[in-house]
């Protein structure tokens, strides 16, 4: 036993870290020593093993996305909840709430085929919401869907045109 | 004599009590972050104080220390020790809510679940409630070394 409280305190947490350390690699749901939390390199994620986060698919320069958005060429979504969407959204974007994922899919099939070009955004650059939405479309055999990386708030920001629901 | 054996009785019981309290509540809280640690190091951003490079060690290591203290804590081994390190983590946590509070950094706590809303207000009842397990815990360390 030891008796030394500097040395029980050293080992209570050398105890925790081994366990952190040894639960996180083994844990399905484990995250990597470093997470990847630039905001110039894309949306913010913890680089968990079941990530959905995919930096490679997104527009992350909001001229880029103002120019797409003018185009008119391409389907936009906004995966965020019906009430942020209807006190404002991008212009031309269509409501699809990530929570009713499964409702809203019928719609979309509908609205096109799965090779067109698909912009998904949703809160910011530090919700995974859209990517989790394209993941999704990914697995539905989407090929062609990017995410808006900044989402609404840097659309707010850059002082962009701005649709709204309300009366 | 007798009189003052009970007193002691009463006061041990309370102590051993307050100990398992504080070590369920430690226990509680380590348990959603262990499950999913890729949302608590998110938490861990949001609260904008920490550099990039430790947010997910951070995010890995402390909900063990929670859980291993609060389990030594209640089956009162090195309980002393436990004690030293509970209570600095009731105090960074509180300077870290605090420091956010004051500066009118919107965060989420991330303490007993995820996704939180109204945050300025369950910012304030979590600095509440940490002030009040600091007590406890302090109070349980001070009387390590009267027995």
């Amino acid at each position: 036993m030891l008796k030394n409280e500097v040395s029980q305190i050293f080992f209570l947490l050398a105890i925790s870290v081994f366990l952190a350390f040894f639960y996180n690699y083994f844990s399905p749901s484990g995250i990597a020593l470093f997470g990847q939390w630039e905001k110039s390199k894309g949306v913010v994620s913890p680089n968990a093993k079941n990530e959905v986060i995919d930096n490679s698919i997104e527009i992350n320069d909001p001229n880029l996305m103002k120019k797409i958005v003018e185009k008119k060429g391409e389907i936009i979504l906004d995966v965020r909840n019906k009430d942020s969407y209807d006190e404002g959204h991008v212009p031309g974007a269509l409501s699809f709430p990530l929570f009713e994922f499964d409702d809203v899919i019928e719609k979309l099939l509908e609205l096109t085929v799965p090779v067109s070009p698909i912009v998904v955004y949703c809160s910011s650059i530090e919700c995974s919401d859209s990517h989790t939405f394209a993941q999704r479309l990914n697995d539905m055999g989407f090929s062609n869907v990017n995410v808006y990386a900044g989402g609404y708030r840097e659309w707010e920001e850059m002082g962009y045109e701005i649709e709204n629901n309300e009366n | 004599m007798r009189l003052k054996t009970t007193k002691i009785d009463k006061l041990k019981i309370t102590e051993i009590l307050i100990s398992i309290i504080l070590g369920l509540t430690f226990i509680f809280a380590s348990y959603h972050k262990i499950i999913d640690p890729a949302k608590f190091a998110k938490v861990i951003y949001g609260y904008a104080i920490f550099p990039d490079f430790a947010i997910n060690v951070l995010a890995i290591i402390i909900p063990f220390i929670e859980l291993v203290t609060g389990i030594s804590l209640i089956l009162r081994i090195y309980t002393k020790s436990a004690l030293s390190i509970i209570n600095m983590f009731l105090i960074s946590f509180i300077l870290v809510i605090a420091f956010n509070l004051l500066r009118g950094h919107e965060f989420e706590c991330g303490c007993f679940s995820f996704g939180n809303d109204n945050q300025v207000s369950s910012a304030v009842s979590l600095l509440i409630r940490d002030i009040l397990l600091l007590t406890a815990g302090v109070s349980l360390w001070v009387r390590q070394n009267k027995f």
